[in-house]
């Protein structure tokens, strides 16, 4: 209860900050372009809009993340509205859980708002029969931000905005690439293959949250992949944010 | 507020500064609403120490050696300090946002280390910063509620808060309009909005102009006569002789004297004042001329006798000198003259540690 209290005021916070409004506003602005860059795609004008569409998503997320995220815990800590809260009856894993479900909760309002545009703008086409595989594309995409979030405010609870940024981005790209890491470590040699694929495990399984080619065809992907990414999201989450928690638990404030 | 008896801890005090049971002079806390005197101390220290390690260099900074001390229910208590003295740790130890290093503390019976130790307490950071985009009413609300206020009486609540520190016009206003006293105040509100019977302030008038520091001090009053715990920093000397039932000199981590305003100022020595007709010639006789220093002001002398017990023999003197007398003062030192001197008696302390013996 105490951490949707936080949550709420994270969520507030976000939301009112303008560089969210950006974001929507220039995913809105991007939406339009891929709809007028479609011609060029000789004949595959649909698979383009829906595929360049959801991508927008996700990469807006991703600097949402990017430039929201990784200052969540440090900017308070800095600013020291932190101290009002922890002096209160306030455990810290449930600030910080808090926190990561409030900027989670806000990164879902913006894929709604633009999974919805998306999905305006191609039944304005005749293609409203896409709604399925938008919506699936779209709720897999806010799991892969969840997760990403989660590491986000680890970072953020740890380490300064810029260098949170950039472990939080490494995480990003090695998680993008986890499957390659794999393939890679097993044409090496035994001891750095398995500190590769020790790596590649700890980093999370991203590809498992893009379904993007599926949905430029109207295709939907299965349940179980939809659970099994579920699932996934939720205990890699867990993990993050627990250690983060026992990491957060012992330090100080001066 | 009493020190620990116990010899043995570091930082207790010693035969000159004696360990006082409750308040001997000022206010009775136990008289106020809400106080009994059989209950258990609102804030309990035994040892703690606070030493802050470089994670590079293995250098250790100590912040604060080994302090005990207990702050009895009801009570206002003044934690006093130059820059850098340790208030603030030890303030952000009690509230949970820095770990000692070592020993034990609790806040209203409960462990420090409980979250739940902070459920009845409300904490005023030095120079509170607040979320801008927020309006007055949405932040009271916010920490009322993490507090433990039901939802509707937490609004409630926020709402009066607001009205009572003067910013009921203004709670619909975002943060970020707010002025440094403004915010200031909504600090004090925020602290105190979920009723708390212990209050931790960190320099409340910091930052105030003399209207603000005003309403601060009343808000103060107010929680003392409903019987609120009151333990605060403060660096404004006559603001905390106002207020305070006792007081604590800490100087370079070190806890220096606990006792009443009343009994650090009688326990000095006093001196008297005698203002005579000015405009005479006269010369002090050389028997009392080392315990007298004169001073000529306007139309008057005054003459400061620093041993009163030798006032008789002075007025005696007047007299038999024909010199007319207008008035007699004992002159008791401010706070501040005690605050001072005890920080001079540390660095004259501190100097002598260091000195090769």
């Amino acid at each position: 209860m105490i951490a949707l209290l936080v949550a709420r005021n994270t969520f507030r916070e976000v939301v009112r900050d303008r560089v969210l409004l950006g974001i929507v506003v220039g995913g809105l602005l991007l939406l339009g372009v891929t709809r007028l860059a479609s011609p060029l795609a000789m004949g595959e004008g649909l698979r383009l809009t829906v595929d360049l569409g959801l991508s927008s998503i996700s990469w807006l997320g991703l600097l949402v993340v990017l430039t929201v995220g990784t200052a969540l815990v440090s900017k308070e800590i800095d600013r020291r509205t932190i101290f009002n809260l922890l002096s209160r009856p306030l455990p810290r894993p449930l600030y910080l859980l808090g926190k990561w479900l409030g900027l989670t909760l806000a990164l879902a309002a913006v894929s709604a708002i633009l999974g919805t545009a998306l999905w305006l703008m191609l039944a304005a086409l005749g293609h409203a029969a896409y709604a399925g595989s938008i919506s699936e594309a779209v709720f897999l995409a806010n799991l892969e931000l969840a997760v990403i979030n989660s590491l986000a405010v680890m970072f953020s609870a740890l380490s300064t905005p810029v260098l949170s940024a950039l472990y939080t981005l490494g995480f990003f790209l090695g998680g993008q690439w986890c499957d390659d890491l794999r393939r890679f470590a097993s044409h090496c040699p035994p001891g750095l293959r398995a500190m590769i694929e020790g790596a590649a495990n700890v980093m999370p399984n991203l590809p498992l949250f893009n379904m993007r080619t599926l949905a430029s065809g109207g295709e939907l992907t299965t349940w179980t992949h939809l659970g099994l990414a579920s699932a996934y999201a939720a205990l890699y989450c867990a993990c993050v944010l627990a250690l983060a928690s026992a990491a957060f638990e012992s330090r100080d404030f001066k | 507020m009493s020190m620990t008896s116990n010899p043995s801890a570091p930082n207790a005090l010693n035969a000159d500064h004696q360990p006082l049971a409750a308040p001997a002079s000022g206010r009775p806390a136990a008289g106020r609403p809400g106080v009994t005197s059989d209950s258990g101390p609102a804030v309990s220290i035994r040892g703690i120490t606070k030493h802050y390690r470089h994670p590079w260099t293995q250098k250790v900074t100590r912040g604060l050696e080994p302090l005990s001390l207990d702050v009895h229910r009801g009570e206002v208590f003044g934690y006093l300090g130059p820059n850098g003295a340790g208030k603030t740790t030890t303030l952000k130890i009690l509230t949970g946002l820095l770990k000692p290093t070592a020993g034990t503390a609790t806040i209203l019976g409960v462990p420090i280390e409980r979250v739940s130790s902070r459920t009845r307490m409300g904490f005023l950071p030095e120079q509170p910063y607040f979320y801008d985009s927020l309006t007055g009413v949405e932040y009271l609300e916010f920490v009322a509620r993490l507090s433990g206020m039901p939802g509707r009486e937490a609004t409630r609540a926020a709402r009066a808060w607001l009205a009572k520190v003067g910013l009921g016009e203004r709670e619909r206003q975002a943060l970020r309009k707010y002025s440094k006293g403004m915010l200031q105040r909504l600090g004090l509100a925020a602290a105190m909005v979920h009723e708390p019977e212990l209050l931790i302030l960190d320099e409340p008038m910091s930052g105030l102009d003399p209207f603000g520091r005003r309403d601060v001090r009343d808000l103060i009053l107010e929680q003392r006569e409903r019987g609120t715990t009151v333990l605060f920093s403060s660096h404004i000397l006559p603001d905390v002789e106002a207020l305070c039932d006792r007081v604590a000199i800490l100087l370079e981590g070190r806890l220096e004297r606990v006792a009443t305003v009343g009994d650090l100022v009688d326990g000095t020595a006093p001196a008297v004042e005698v203002r005579v007709e000015g405009g005479r010639v006269f010369e002090i006789p050389p028997r009392l001329a080392p315990v007298v220093e004169r001073a000529d002001a306007g139309g008057s002398t005054g003459l400061r006798l620093r041993e009163p017990e030798r006032l008789q023999e002075l007025l005696a003197w007047l007299l038999a000198e024909r010199i007319a007398v207008r008035g007699v003062t004992p002159i008791r030192p401010s706070l501040e003259q005690l605050f001072m001197a005890a920080a001079e008696k540390s660095a004259f302390h501190a100097q002598d540690v260091r000195r090769p013996a």
